[in-house]
């Protein structure tokens, strides 16, 4: 038997994926961000209302899911530049299936890219897609400890959003501890409070994207 | 992590090298895993299992090996050991923004392999 050194990297392959997408939108000069939550946070709802909010900033979507087109139909209102994923039975976008999104995309005309993550808590944070910015929703339905149980998700974000902040005191609400343990894992990161429905809070969520546009 | 498409992408590296060495069988993998990835030996070992089945690598050992966590403050610049990916508080100054430096991957180290059948 012979013994040859490998040192190569297992993760590589959808890294270099990753890469070329994020060099692809470089290019284009299109700022990309990443969506990730559980179901139902509000990630659809926001991009209904962020769109036509940052005009003329001009937005794309890719949306990813397991089944149906029906987040892509809810965002055609908004733009016409979406396409949706479905991954069958894949709990969370590739670099492989965002590049081919990429393709179905005019590039050139966008200047904001959002990636809508499929719908789960733990495997999207894992999977880089070549984005230039990771942002991660909690709602106020999910319960305040969940920052503390999924801490991946929320420890390597650039902007966190809690969202359908309107049932705070419906649902006796602890914003303090989500503030308290975010404090332990990622202090880099702001925290928007909002609702995407009411629209209460939005304005700083704009805010900061046209920050990243400029 | 999904030690799955981790055994998978591994079986994939493996199957190359040996078709690049004309290798008939491979007898050892030495794979590093950061500890930041937080792999489950036992799943990797199963999923391994289970991806060798009718290859070149059927019967060979996995060794596992971790690499432990660091990370750099980006706040203040002190580098520091880091036991998971979420404990990224600074022991110099407290903040928890910190860009991590090693543990964070899965490497194939090194095969041994036989090139008689």
């Amino acid at each position: 038997m012979k013994k040859i050194r490998v040192v190569e990297s297992v993760l590589k392959a959808n890294d270099a994926n990753a890469d070329a997408n994020r060099a692809r939108l470089d290019e284009a000069g299109v700022v990309c961000l990443n969506l990730m939550s559980a179901p139902g946070s509000g990630k659809t709802t926001l991009l209904q209302k962020t769109i036509p909010a940052l005009a003329p900033v001009a937005c794309g979507v890719l949306v990813g899911d397991l089944q149906t087109t029906r987040d892509a139909e809810r965002l055609s209102e908004a733009t016409s530049d979406v396409v949706q994923i479905n991954t069958g039975r894949g709990c969370h976008l590739s670099a492989a299936q965002v590049s081919n999104g990429l393709d179905e995309l005019d590039l050139a005309k966008l200047d904001l890219l959002f990636i809508e993550n499929v719908g789960n808590m733990v495997c999207p944070a894992s999977f880089d897609l070549g984005e230039h910015f990771r942002v991660a929703l909690l709602s106020v339905p999910e319960g305040a400890d969940k920052v503390a149980k999924y801490p991946t998700l929320y420890s390597n974000a650039n902007a966190i959003l809690l969202t359908k902040t309107d049932l705070v005191d419906i649902l006796g609400f602890d914003t303090d501890l989500v503030k308290s343990d975010l404090a332990r894992i990622n202090t880099a990161a702001p925290l928007i409070e909002c609702s995407p429905q009411t629209g209460e809070g939005l304005d700083s969520w704009h805010d900061w994207l046209r920050g990243l546009c400029s | 992590m999904h030690e799955l498409s981790i055994a998978e992408e591994l079986g994939r590296q493996i199957e190359r090298l040996a078709c690049e060495h004309n290798a008939k069988r491979v007898g050892v993998v030495e794979v590093e895993t950061g500890a930041l990835k937080l792999v489950e030996q036992e799943a990797l070992r199963e999923a391994f299992s289970a991806v060798g089945e009718g290859t070149v690598f059927e019967d060979a050992r996995l060794e596992i090996r971790d690499t432990p966590g660091r990370a750099r403050c980006r706040a203040c610049g002190c580098e520091y050991g880091i036991a998971s990916p979420h404990e990224l508080l600074c022991p110099e100054c407290g903040l928890a923004d910190a860009e991590i430096t090693q543990g964070n991957d899965i490497v194939l180290a090194s095969l041994e392999m036989d090139a008689a059948e």
